[in-house]
């Protein structure tokens, strides 16, 4: 009779820590180590995916939508990369011409090795923002965001911690903290992959403007994405009466669309607004699409002519209100660097 | 509860390291990124834009 091949035994705490099971300090508590040894591994054993983090919630449907690339006026950004590993290169970007805002030149700065990430950025008003992360694991990231003005009031500073796990991701966050009185506001969300496709979480926020007032209010997050993620859908509630759902979906290699409803429900104001977008990348050019419920149509091409030389046109009309707003722009990207140098192929 | 003392100190620790903050912001990067890059780019070639 041939027996049965031995079971593989899973290593336990117990057995990582044989102490732990002799030694008569812990023998107490072992049960409870043995407790959460197979709760862990149990929860191991789900091989849920990580969720993102909740700051990335909606990164998909924002970066298929143009709202955050559009602009109008004239543009030119140039910027120089001067190693690239670690990462170290500057901008020097100038605006002028706009409708919204005026002409404005702005100096930036980034460096980037494996574990730290400096940012930094000046106007020609003397404002200066930053950012600095710090990554003391891959997987737990603090990051420090600062913007100092000229005016008194107009300055901000937010620390942040990031950790993510191997199924959910926790961050914590607060602006403008005062060590004197406690004010300032303090973030906390939470995110946890329930099934393979979704990933449910929280978002508190905390504000205490004065030491005397002090409000709480929690959202709710939903995520389900595609099995073989070519599609992310996601629902987030704000506070009272808002409520923001995104589907997202990659139809081809070069093709993305997004949608994104904002219904807010609020006692003294009902409105809802749709956008839905799509973005082609195209071999040496991006467009990207949208049109809402508002009655703005954009649209904004950016077109690579050569590797380091790209022309931007962007265009919005608003139907409503009988507007338009056109923007053009070029990127120049410049390198001190050899191909080989930028770790590209030499070319033949 | 800190004292008066203790807070118009803190307070005043908080402006001179925004102080510092603001006008070390940049030149720190510049400096940081400047002799930990590889290679080591010129002066120049950093500040001027056409360069």
């Amino acid at each position: 009779m041939a027996s049965s091949p031995p079971v593989p035994v899973k290593e336990t705490l117990l057995d990582a820590y044989p102490t732990l099971s002799q030694g008569s300090y812990f023998a107490p508590i072992s049960p409870l180590f043995n407790a959460y040894d197979r709760f862990a591994l149990w929860r191991a054993d789900l091989g849920l995916p990580s969720p993102g983090t909740v700051e990335n919630l909606q990164k998909e449907t924002k970066t298929t939508h143009l709202s955050n690339f559009i602009f109008d006026g004239a543009r030119a950004d140039l910027t120089k990369s001067l190693s690239m590993n670690p990462l170290f290169q500057v901008t020097h970007s100038f605006a002028l011409g706009s409708q919204t805002s005026p002409s404005s030149y702005n100096f930036g700065a980034i460096f980037g090795s494996t574990k730290v990430f400096l940012q930094g950025g000046v106007d020609h008003d003397g404002n200066v923002s930053g950012r600095f992360n710090y990554g003391w694991t891959p997987s737990s990231v603090s990051k420090l965001q600062v913007q100092l003005s000229q005016q008194a009031g107009h300055n901000m500073i937010q620390l942040e911690h990031d950790y993510q796990g191997a199924d959910f991701s926790l961050n914590a966050k607060s602006m403008n903290p005062s060590p004197i009185d406690g004010t300032g506001i303090y973030f906390g969300s939470y995110l946890q992959s329930i099934t393979k496709n979704l990933a449910l979480g929280c978002e508190s926020v905390y504000q205490r403007p004065t030491p005397d007032v002090s409000e709480l209010s929690t959202s709710y997050l939903a995520k389900i994405t595609g099995t073989d993620k070519n599609w992310i859908a996601t629902a987030q509630t704000q506070g009272l009466g808002v409520l923001q759902a995104t589907y997202w979906q990659k139809l081809s290699e070069k093709v993305e669309v997004a949608a994104e409803l904002q219904l807010i429900a609020m006692p003294n104001r009902r409105e809802a607004i749709t956008t839905i977008g799509a973005k082609y990348d195209l071999r040496l050019a991006t467009f990207r699409a949208q049109f809402d419920s508002t009655g703005k149509v954009s649209a904004l091409l950016e077109q690579r002519f050569t590797p380091t030389f790209a022309f931007l046109i962007s265009g919005e009309i608003d139907h409503m209100k009988a507007g338009a707003k056109v923007g053009v722009g070029v990127m120049i990207e410049s390198s001190s660097l050899t191909p080989e140098e930028m770790g590209m192929p030499p070319q033949p | 509860m800190p004292s008066e003392e203790t807070k118009e100190r803190i307070v005043k620790v908080i402006e001179v390291g925004r102080t510092v903050l603001h006008y070390g912001w940049i030149p720190l990067i510049i400096y940081v990124g400047f002799t930990r890059s590889n290679p080591q780019p010129s002066l120049i070639k950093l500040i001027s834009p056409l360069a």
